[in-house]
């Protein structure tokens, strides 16, 4: 390629970065200086940067106990949803009579958004006795049914040999599962707890609607109160903001070639 | 024999709904029985603690012809589903430069995606605060290069609190729809472009008699997400807006939220709720049968 349109590409997408990393970098900003809350004209650069805001946050909420909420409900749901949907994907590996139906159930369950079941799902949540519960909040995500058909398309590109030699040498289909199908299907299981990780870290209306009590209040629902009872003007406030945000991006971060690869290699075929 | 066989069979049959049955009991209770029970509220009078009255078409026609507020609602989640092609267009522009043969291309996909994975409530709360008339960055950036002289409380002005919330959906999710455009864009075949190098086809023609036909099910995919996004957005309106100034940025699911939640009228807000999954079910239809019937398309042959 021609060096001249090499670099105009570069600046292109330089300045498409910097227009997407602006308001994660202003936030961040903010965060360690309390600038530009009162003042006109912001300043770009930060000058003397620190970390008062955070400590506040730290001290006005009771951080611990919404990040330890927040924490205990995504390892529940990660790890039933690697539990389910590794079983479930396997099980569609294999004919059986019905498997059309069950295909055709989860492709159907999958077309119904769960925020067109809020209110039957409040309201059977309630009837579990389960409504202001780490279970209850984590209850409707503990499984995705994307994950499941990728975890379908990852078992079956496993070769069947190796599924034989397997069966040969005595293990059983539980083992077949563990032991075969799962090591090698990381880019399936990287996505399974990244996707779930992430949704049951972000997820903000069911637990609104779940949660009364501040015991059980989770990261987002935290932030809402926090910034009801504070308004925007403090600094804390965006330090709170970098500090829900930082969990998921980690995660993403962490697993980001294999989250890619996962999604490339089987949900979104197309 | 046979009889071995056929119990061998059976254990594996057992063993194979054993695996499925947990995840399938997650959708009964908490898809389809909620959709069902929907459907039943939505033709019933009942409040929590009450019995379960018929009530016909009651709320149906409470709501076509005498709220206000649905409409409106209705009108706006139309306006919010717009984000979508814009959205797309972008989405489609990264993916063509990010698939280019450059140093660190990797990285760029990166930072574009990098705010997907963000907690909507913090997006919200940063961007309010963006839009700030009187310190926002915004605001100090188009008064510094001029373009406004006075600043403008966006989100509080009838004129443009829609079109920033649309602003900030946008940024969230372009990076999503690059992922999926540019998993298509590799999932085409070299050797047609390389073809069409040879016949001299021009860069603009291999994009649209090549390129793009071939993004179909990827790019209809993104437009399903986008309608799904547009009936899902609630953290971004409740955080941004709350709905206001007025009614300007209620979408469906914030009024039917606040009908449930605030009012507690469920057999009402079930009745909405029925009737906006039947339009994203028509929606998504739409979509998925001018992709060529494989939008997003999910390998579930055997």
């Amino acid at each position: 390629m021609m060096l001249r349109k090499q670099i105009a590409i570069h600046a292109l997408l330089i300045l498409i970065s910097v227009v997407m990393l602006t308001p994660i970098y202003w936030v961040v900003k903010t965060s360690v200086t309390g600038e530009n809350l009162f003042s006109y004209p912001p300043t770009i650069i930060p000058r003397d940067p620190n970390l008062f805001y955070y400590v506040e946050a730290w001290y006005t909420v009771s951080f611990v106990r919404l990040f330890s909420n927040s924490l205990v409900i995504a390892t529940l749901v990660v790890v039933v949803n690697l539990l389910l949907n590794a079983m479930a994907g396997y099980a569609l590996t294999k004919q059986f009579r019905g498997k059309a139906l069950v295909l055709s159930f989860l492709l159907m369950s999958m077309m119904i958004p769960f925020h067109a079941t809020i209110i039957p799902a409040y309201l059977l949540t309630a009837k579990l006795g389960l409504l202001d519960s780490k279970l209850g909040i984590a209850l409707p995500a503990l499984s995705h049914i994307v994950c499941i058909l990728l975890f379908k398309s990852n078992f079956e590109a496993v070769p069947s040999s190796l599924v034989q030699a397997a069966r040969l040498d005595g293990l059983s289909e539980w083992q077949i599962l563990t032991r075969i199908m799962m090591p090698l299907s990381k880019p399936a299981v990287a996505t399974n707890i990244i996707l779930s990780f992430i949704w049951s870290w972000n997820e903000f209306l069911w637990p609104l609607i779940v949660v009364r009590s501040p015991d059980q209040q989770t990261m987002p629902l935290g932030l809402v109160s926090f910034l009801a009872s504070f308004e925007d003007t403090t600094g804390s406030l965006y330090a709170f903001c970098v500090l829900v945000v930082l969990p998921s991006m980690l995660v993403f971060l962490l697993a980001q070639k294999d989250f890619i690869r996962g999604l490339t290699s089987g949900a979104t075929k197309g | 024999m046979t009889r071995l066989f056929r119990l061998k069979r059976n254990r594996e049959l057992a063993f194979v709904w054993a695996l499925l049955i947990p995840a399938l009991i997650i959708y009964l209770f908490y898809r389809v029985i909620p959709l069902l029970w929907n459907v039943v509220l939505s033709f019933s009078f009942w409040a929590p603690g009450k019995p379960l009255e018929f009530a016909g078409l009651y709320h149906y026609e409470e709501m076509v012809f005498f709220d206000d507020g649905f409409w409106i609602a209705l009108k706006n989640t139309g306006v919010f589903m717009l984000a979508t092609p814009v959205a797309i267009s972008l989405a489609l522009a990264l993916a063509l430069l990010v698939d280019q043969k450059i140093r660190g291309r990797n990285i760029y996909r990166t930072l574009i995606f990098l705010p997907y994975p963000m907690m909507v409530v913090a997006v919200g709360i940063v961007w309010r605060w963006l839009y700030n008339d009187s310190v926002g960055l915004i605001n100090y950036g188009l008064r510094t290069f001029g373009i406004i002289s006075e600043p403008i409380a966006f989100l509080e002005s009838y004129r443009f609190a829609m079109i920033s919330v649309m602003a900030a959906a946008i940024w969230q999710i372009v990076g999503f729809f690059m992922i999926i455009i540019l998993t298509g864009l590799q999932n085409i075949p070299p050797h047609l472009h390389e073809a069409a190098l040879i016949d001299g086809a021009r860069a603009h023609h291999r994009f649209w008699r090549i390129t793009l036909p071939l993004l179909r099910p990827s790019l209809f995919l993104c437009v399903i997400l986008g309608v799904i996004a547009s009936f899902t957005s609630f953290d971004l309106i409740y955080t941004m807006t709350g709905g206001g100034p007025g009614r300007e940025t209620e979408l469906l699911i914030t009024y039917i939220y606040k009908a449930s939640f605030t009012l507690s009228q469920f057999d009402y807000a079930a009745a909405m709720t029925v009737v906006m999954f039947a339009l994203f079910l028509t929606l998504a239809t739409i979509a998925n049968r001018l992709s060529g019937g494989d939008a997003g398309k999910v390998d579930i042959t055997d």
